[in-house]
């Protein structure tokens, strides 16, 4: 039996930990958060830098790999705006390491701080749409609301109900050089960054599991399943869905809403799913319409109602402030909050507190000077040197400049015409002071680099007041420049950790604490996700159809064919689905096809697996990189369509078979048959070409049936009764047909034994004619048909189920 | 002065619409010099919802909701208006100056407080042209109401009355620049110009008598609804009514309908739909004085 001798692990350890921070230097003169001023690392840092200091690069960089490869399988990316190179295409989150720790204690005070801060901003937001005492006692300067483009005047009454009109925050914060937490701003409006936070911290629990138990980290579960409850309680008992109203997949945090919606078990909605009845709002759904009475708005309130609000919105739903108006839905958070990001309120903030709360902010905000006071613009003349200037108002929707993340402005001293500017336009401009940033420890290029961080936190209330999410979502500069930290100019995002007393039991958000079980149908999809679920349906089944027939026409060319009546005839039938294979490169058309596939998944990621989405992107991947790198069209075409069986697999296997299958289902159904249909008659219709039955049996991907099926010679009627008729072969029309007849009866709104609408009749009867059907009446004629039928199917499905979406809506004005 | 008064409003679209919503504003306002009674609003077709209520400013709307698909929609608006708005006394007006002061420092939040008419609102900017403008027109020590007559015949005589020659889109800029506008852009010209040196300045929405008394001429904007601007001139005198397309102070021949920081809070018929396409609209306006 081996011996084995105790090492005592201090000497190599510290050794190692030398090596780890060896070329660690904070800029002088900053709060560093791991390192005191003496080069000491901070207790609450030890722990996690001792067992870094374990790990060699190597197994860091696997760590670190971990966490990036589970991001990019969820999915998790954001979107640039303006963008104009690489137009609509996401990008991947940037995540760094190691996570930003804050010490227990030290949370405990900015908790408190943070709890203080949410009364005060609810309180204000009631009285600025309450009674406006404020104002009138001369606390605020009547220009701050008067000329507030987030008053907004329609909803100017809602907070005398004295219920809260906020119930979900982000503050942002930064630390000074002597250590103290300040206030940057606060997230009212439609506050971002929760969504990802979680994902992030999914990502480092990956990367380190030890660690967040070793460290008794403290988990954000419990906060979102509190919140999902507050959601869930404010429909006054009536137990319908709550929503997330989102502005849109062309919203750079549309992933968050995606994510947080499945997350929370909220219906992902957009301002065209709604309508107003009354003083009630429905969701339009496939299943009629459906009444609900709480939204998480995700959407800035200026565009929620084009009717009383922005006029020129097209993500709104017109009626939506009456109904605020009348009580019939709940908005977390109200229409007009983001009047509290209006930075000209942080000059005003002790004596906004004294009047409100009767005590001093426990959490300091950034200093700040309202230029529309005559003392103060003087003072900021004087004092350019330390100032950054910004907009003392939010954004109007007509002046349509895109919020910033977190927009530390400009150095006063750097702009032109300043003091110009500060007689003119005083009112509209705040003078802040330029904050020193703390700075935290991140890798790059596996070293450990102090950068500039600011922490984004947030707080939601409950029946008994607001709670602190235990983390947050800090984000940390890729220069040692603080004004620069922003995601939009490359800074990366660290997950914040917050130690706790003891290892907590893992929450999940499945269980409700204390119910029981029952087993819930989903509720009706919305018309629109409906809709984008049916024609996703249709582009996948379109790009494999495309994709066989460019393997067919490119395998035949290979084959030393050369071009002839078959190729031609294949080429025609791409052309029809947009794919040029006779002059240009097919590849191009595919890709089409291939992103309009995943573009259609993405308006839609709340409604089927992460791992759906992401093989169709990399399907696109594929292409694209086959496009700059061409090489055998026909390995790509193979690759491509083992990459989409792989997506039908998903579908089939993991998708809940209810209504959104359905109709993801119905669209693949009908495409495959309509296409099935098109190249059969086209191939085998009117007269046999040469090759053409191969090529059939080849397109249906028949081959191997055929052979064990048919004992004869490849016939023109076996061929066809093989891909048309056959009701077992899964690729024939018929089995398409029957297969739709079939998602039909269970789709919403049908009875059995009712008197048959005109979608059933005619898919009834088409059903008849393929079954009843022989061989040798099948010509280019009946084939054409069937196509028609389908595609007449197709119209009155969407007529019955989609309907038309107040996309098209047009705002009509008098003279 | 009393009058009959009927408006109507007529859209026909070149293909049906449906599930309109649409919000009126068109019933005229009592208080301030005015009497409104028996006001009766027909709509065709009949909407499947129709809501009365009051906007922030105290202006009445109508919301409506009509479901069905149609191919028009007409509005009836009928109704009695009293006038006696008393001829002011303009020379008897704090300064210019007197008044930017007050307004900058009033504190009532209400409707009627100044701080919501000194700022940008939805169609009108500031900027240096118009401030420029209202600066060389208004001498600080004038008294205002005698100063804001003068500016009201200014811009009428700078500007050519020219229906057609702008839309409801078209921005006060763009008609300064030309010129040229309908009094929606006078009103809006003079409301960018008077905010710009501090002044409050609302718009409103309303109804010209048709024809004028005998040996007056008869008025610009007779023939549909039309718009005009209401100036705060300190707290004792209050908001008057400024006339800018027909350069005079608004008395009897002026009944207001509705008051706003610009077109888009007072616009008679605003409506989201779903259409094929642009529609045509009809517009006519009968405002008859009743023999006492």
């Amino acid at each position: 039996m081996p011996t084995a001798k105790v090492l005592t692990p201090a000497a190599p350890e510290r050794a190692a930990k030398g090596a780890l921070l060896a070329g660690y230097r904070p800029p002088v003169g900053t709060y560093d958060e791991m390192m005191t001023a003496d080069g000491q690392v901070r207790p609450h840092y030890r722990e996690m830098i001792a067992s870094l200091a374990r790990m060699d690069e190597a197994e860091r960089g696997r760590r670190f790999a971990t966490a990036t490869q589970y991001l990019r399988e969820a999915g998790v990316f954001y979107r640039v705006y303006g963008a104009v190179d690489q137009s609509d295409r996401p990008r991947s989150w940037p995540l760094a390491h190691p996570p930003l720790v804050i010490d227990r204690e030290e949370w405990a005070t900015l908790e408190a701080g943070l709890v203080q801060r949410a009364d005060f901003l609810e309180r204000l937001l009631s009285d600025l749409y309450g009674e406006r005492a404020l104002v009138r006692d001369g606390v605020l300067p009547p220009a701050i609301l008067g000329r507030n483009p987030e008053f907004l005047r329609p909803v100017a009454d809602q907070g005398k109900s004295g219920h809260p009109l906020i119930r979900f925050i982000a503050v942002d914060l930064g630390r000074g050089p002597d250590g103290q937490w300040w206030v940057l701003g606060d997230r009212t409006q439609a506050a971002s960054g929760a969504g990802f936070a979680l994902e992030n911290r999914v990502a480092t629990s990956r990367a380190f599991p030890d660690l967040i138990r070793d460290l008794k980290i403290q988990r954000l579960a419990r906060f979102f399943r509190d919140f999902r409850e507050t959601l869930y309680s404010l429909d006054d008992g009536k137990g319908v869905r709550a929503g997330l109203l989102s502005p849109g997949p062309h919203n750079e945090t549309y992933f968050e809403h995606a994510y947080l919606a499945r997350y929370l078990g909220l219906l992902l909605l957009e301002g065209g799913d709604l309508a107003v009845h009354g003083s009630s709002v429905e969701v339009r759904t496939v299943d009629g319409a459906k009444p609900i009475r709480v939204l998480w708005r995700r959407l800035d309130s200026d565009f929620a109602d084009p009717l009383e609000l922005y006029a020129r919105s097209r993500i709104g739903t017109p009626g939506l402030a009456r109904a605020v108006r009348a009580g019939g839905v709940e908005l977390v958070n109200a229409l007009g909050s983001g009047i509290l990001e209006t930075r000209a309120l942080l000059a005003f903030q002790p004596a906004l507190a004294k009047a409100l709360l009767g005590e001093e902010l426990k959490l300091p905000t950034v200093a700040t000077w309202w230029c529309g006071q005559e003392k103060e613009r003087a003072f900021v003349a004087k004092n350019r040197d330390r100032l950054s200037l910004a907009n003392a108002f939010p954004q109007s929707a007509e002046a349509g400049e895109r919020r910033r993340p977190l927009d530390l402005g400009i150095r006063a001293a750097d702009s032109e015409g300043f003091a110009d500017m500060l007689e003119t336009n005083g009112l509209d401009v705040v003078a802040q002071e330029i904050v020193g940033l703390s700075t935290a420890p991140v890798f790059v290029d596996g070293k450990l680099v102090a950068r500039p961080v600011t922490m984004r936190v947030f707080l939601a209330r409950g029946a008994d007041g607001w709670r602190v999410m235990p983390g947050g979502f800090a984000r940390t500069s890729s220069s040692t420049d603080p004004s620069a930290v922003s995601m939009q100019s490359g800074g990366h995002s660290v997950d914040v950790w917050v130690p706790g007393d003891h290892v907590e039991r893992q929450v999940s958000l499945l269980e409700k604490p204390g119910g029981g079980f029952a087993r819930r149908l989903p509720s009706a999809p919305p018309a629109r996700a409906a809709d984008n679920l049916y024609w996703l349906g249709r582009y996948v089944e379109r790009a494999e159809a495309a994709t066989r027939l460019v393997r067919l026409h490119a395998a035949r060319l290979a084959e030393g064919e050369r071009v002839g009546e078959l190729e031609q005839v294949v080429g025609e039938r791409l052309a029809a689905i947009g794919v040029d294979a006779a002059v240009g490169d097919p590849t191009e058309g595919l890709l089409d096809l291939a992103g309009q596939a995943f573009a259609t998944a993405s308006r839609i990621r709340d409604r089927f697996s992460p791992d759906g989405w992401r093989v169709l992107g990399e399907i696109v991947d594929m292409i694209e990189t086959f496009r700059e790198e061409p090489g055998d069209v026909a390995a790509l075409a193979s690759g491509v369509l083992t990459r989409l069986s792989g997506f039908a697999g998903l579908v089939h296997e993991s998708m809940y078979q209810h209504t959104a299958w359905r109709f993801l289902q119905s669209g693949r159904l009908i495409e495959r048959g309509r296409v099935t249909a098109l190249v059969a008659a086209a191939l085998a219709g009117e007269k046999t070409l040469e090759g053409g039955l191969e090529a059939l049996l080849e397109f249906t991907d028949s081959r191997v049936t055929y052979r064990r099926r048919y004992s004869v010679d490849l016939t023109r009627e076996t061929a066809l009764d093989l891909s048309v008729l056959d009701p077992l072969n899964p690729r024939s029309v018929a089995f398409q047909v029957n297969g739709f007849k079939t998602i039909l009866d269970a789709l919403p709104g049908r009875r059995h034994g009712e008197t048959l609408d005109m979608l059933s009749r005619r898919a009834v009867r088409l059903q008849s004619r393929l079954t009843t059907g022989h061989p040798s009446e099948i010509d280019e004629a009946f084939l054409k048909r069937i196509a028609d039928d389908l595609a007449g199917l197709s119209d009155l499905l969407s007529r019955r189920y989609f309907g038309a979406g107040p996309a098209l809506a047009e705002r009509l004005e008098s003279e | 002065m009393i009058y009959d008064l009927v408006l109507k409003i007529g859209y026909d679209y070149p293909s049906e619409v449906k599930d309109a919503r649409h919000i009126l504003r068109v019933r005229p306002r009592a208080g301030r010099g005015q009497k409104v009674t028996g006001t009766q609003v027909t709509i065709v077709p009949r909407p499947d919802e129709q809501t009365a209520e009051r906007d922030f400013f105290g202006n009445a709307l109508d919301h409506l909701l009509l479901l069905p698909p149609h191919a028009a929609l007409s509005v009836t608006m009928k109704t009695r208006v009293t006038v006696t708005r008393p001829t002011p006394d303009l020379a008897n007006t704090p300064t210019v100056a007197a008044v930017r002061g007050a307004a900058a420092l009033l504190r009532d939040p209400g409707p009627d407080g100044p701080m919501h008419f000194l700022g940008p609102s939805r169609l009108i900017r500031l900027g240096e042209t118009f401030t420029a403008y209202a600066e060389a027109a208004l001498d600080d020590e004038a008294a205002i109401g005698e100063a804001l007559l003068a500016f009201s015949k200014r811009i009428k005589a700078d500007f050519k009355y020219a229906p057609g020659a702008t839309t409801v889109d078209t921005p006060a800029e763009e008609a300064f620049a030309r010129r040229e506008g309908v009094c929606q852009d006078f009103a809006h010209v003079m409301i960018a110009s008077l905010r710009g040196i501090g002044i409050p300045a609302a718009y409103v929405s309303g109804f010209l008598r048709t024809e004028p008394p005998k040996g007056r001429p008869r008025l610009e904007g007779a023939d549909a609804m039309h718009a005009w601007v209401d100036v705060w001139l300190g707290e004792e005198s209050g908001w008057m009514g400024f006339d800018p397309t027909n350069g005079m102070v608004t008395l009897d021949d002026h009944i207001v309908t509705a008051v706003g920081r610009d077109y888009s809070d007072v616009a008679p018929i605003d409506g989201v739909l779903i259409t094929a396409g642009p529609q045509k609209t009809r517009h006519s306006v009968d405002v008859v004085p009743v023999e006492a």
